[in-house]
């Protein structure tokens, strides 16, 4: 009889075995589709929304030498504080937050200080955002923690600078930064504390993007900018960035953690049933064996039966996994859903390691059976 | 046809050597029907293995038509037990899910002519299509037989082969065993009973792994 008969038939005959073995190849790969698919569903919800969220820029004058932006915190150099509508107007771009800033480092009551001129916050009209910093009203200050102790003021008390009086509208708990020994004030306040009216050093925008959705790159959007502000050069804050790549190798290392233990779990799993069944089939080999079989046709009626099991378990995980992908990941990753659709590869990749691993997990039962002894085994019978 | 020559089989165990067999020799002629007794532990089984080529004795030499079994490697061992010994088992060992037939031509795949007839004979024909577990002790060592005779292998080894069968069913399977050898087979039968006494050519009496007594047949 042809062994592939031998196998349907064997198979057929012990269904609980079979199913037991087939439900744990068709739980790793509904698990490793499942995971695959939704990963994958997942990083392209995540990559369009951190899209979505844009860049996050820091643009400073062009002349500025970044050794020292770097270590003072600020440029040295200055830039017109028109920037920012010519920024605002600039059909290209789109941006959540426009601040534009002025900052110096000032001797006041014997120590030297951050001054800094924030403007008011400039959002799209069309979004009309809330400010993500606070607004400071004309001729009020902020004082840092440490600023206010060393100069022992409270909120409420007035404050000299550049010969204008000011009233301390808040002091700033302490925040372990070089926020402590900042002085913040009205944009145009501090200009004209500084001497510098109409200038500024700094414009951040927030989640600044191309308009034009198949564009995504920083390169462009700098090109852009350096086009409308000749005299600015555009620097990424890495926050995004960073936080991109951390999820990215999160997800990663969560999906091989899991994926492995998911695999030695099965194997395992598998290659107990498939030892069982070999016990379970002592004589009927030691019968084979003595009809005249031998060990190679013995070896692939186990292997070929492990190789069944993966065939079917493939092919019932991916089913499975794609079912639940296509029902529930839609719901889950809404801004993708139209992405989400069945990954056939995922399918080839299944109907190849399954067997594999099926076969892997049988083999040990395959030479036991192979190598028994018949005449041992005839005679226990 | 069957030629031990000097053969011992030896068991080591926890309370030391066990000679299942010991400096043993015999031959069985081309178409005797030879019966083989003994108390357990004598060496009948033992005999019956080395015969099939599946125990390859301590010393001597195991030839089946004049082919020394063991000088054989595994693999031309397994194609030579396949086309000349047949074997029945007191347990019948039947694949359970294989039907009468399938397990019948387990044995001889392409035979699938020729065992219409066979299992006719047998008195298998109604049942060829049923699964073990839906056939009596009788059917299922009948189906046994079919599976040894199909290949028309020169030598039929059977170990108790009417341990598990009653009175009626025990002499038609001794009197299948007896056809076969009248149609030019060889049968060496080993036994406790007497099922097999009237139509052994040979009776051969084992004791202690030597041979006791050897009688042909007038």
């Amino acid at each position: 009889m042809h062994l592939l008969r031998l196998i349907l038939k064997e198979l057929g005959h012990r269904k609980f075995n079979a199913f037991l073995a087939a439900a744990a190849v068709t739980l790793t790969v509904f698990l490793f589709v499942g995971f695959t698919s939704m990963g994958r569903a997942s990083d392209r919800e995540t990559t369009r929304l951190m899209r979505d969220l844009g860049f996050n820029l820091r643009i400073i004058p062009a002349a500025t030498d970044e050794a020292v932006f770097w270590k003072q915190g600020y440029a040295t150099e200055t830039m017109p504080a028109d920037y920012v509508n010519k920024f605002m107007n600039q059909k290209g771009i789109s941006y959540r937050h426009l601040l534009a800033t002025l900052q110096r480092t000032l001797p006041v009551g014997g120590v030297d200080v951050l001054l800094t001129g924030i403007a008011p916050e400039v959002s799209p009209l069309e979004t009309a955002k809330k400010p993500m910093v606070f607004e400071i009203e004309p001729g009020n200050l902020y004082l840092g923690f440490h600023v206010a102790r060393h100069l022992n003021k409270a909120k409420g008390d007035t404050l000299e600078l550049g010969g204008e009086t000011f009233t301390v509208a808040t002091v700033l708990s302490e925040k372990g930064s070089e926020d402590d020994i900042r002085i913040q004030g009205r944009l145009d306040d501090v200009q004209r504390i500084l001497n510098m009216e109409g200038r500024i050093n700094e414009i951040q925008a927030l989640e600044c993007l191309c308009r034009d959705p198949n564009v995504d790159s920083l390169d462009t959007l700098r090109a852009e900018l350096t086009k409308i502000l000749p005299d600015a050069k555009v620097i990424m804050l890495r926050d995004i960035a960073k936080t991109r790549e951390r999820q990215r190798i999160t997800n990663e290392k969560y999906f091989a953690i899991s994926m492995q233990i998911v695999l030695l779990v099965c194997a395992v799993w598998l290659a107990v049933l498939a030892f069982l069944n070999v016990r379970e089939r002592k004589s009927e080999i030691g019968v084979l064996r003595a009809l005249g079989y031998g060990t190679g046709q013995i070896v692939l009626l186990v292997l070929g039966k492990g190789l069944a099991i993966g065939l079917l378990g493939a092919a019932l995980g991916f089913a499975a996994a794609t079912a639940v992908v296509l029902t529930y990941g839609p719901a889950i990753f809404e801004v993708t859903a139209g992405s989400i659709a069945i990954e056939w590869p995922l399918l080839v990749q299944a109907l190849i390691l399954a067997p594999l691993l099926t076969a892997c997990c049988s083999m040990i039962p395959a030479v036991y059976a192979a190598t028994q002894d018949p005449a041992e085994t005839l005679r226990e019978l | 046809m069957l030629t031990f020559d000097n053969v011992s089989k030896h068991y080591k165990t926890a309370d030391g050597t066990v000679k299942a067999l010991d400096a043993f020799s015999l031959t069985i002629d081309s178409g005797a029907f030879a019966v083989i007794k003994g108390p357990s532990g004598c060496g009948k089984s033992t005999l019956l293995l080395q015969a099939g080529g599946m125990l390859r004795p301590t010393e001597g030499t195991v030839s089946v038509n004049g082919q020394d079994l063991y000088a054989l490697n595994n693999r031309a061992r397994g194609d030579f037990r396949r086309e000349h010994i047949g074997f029945v088992f007191q347990m019948f060992h039947l694949l359970p899910y294989l039907t009468v037939r399938e397990n019948a031509l387990l044995s001889a795949p392409t035979k699938s002519t020729e065992v219409d007839a066979l299992l006719e004979r047998l008195g298998l024909s109604e049942r060829q299509h049923h699964l073990p577990s839906a056939l009596s002790a009788g059917e299922k060592q009948r189906t046994a037989i079919a599976r040894a005779l199909l290949p028309e292998p020169a030598l039929v080894l059977a170990d108790e082969p009417t341990g598990n069968l009653d009175p009626e069913n025990a002499a038609l399977v001794m009197q299948y065993l007896a056809d076969y050898q009248q149609a030019g087979g060889t049968v060496v039968l080993v036994t406790h009973g007497t099922d097999g006494d009237q139509f052994a050519t040979r009776s051969i009496n084992l004791r202690g792994g030597t041979l006791e007594t050897d009688r042909h047949a007038p």
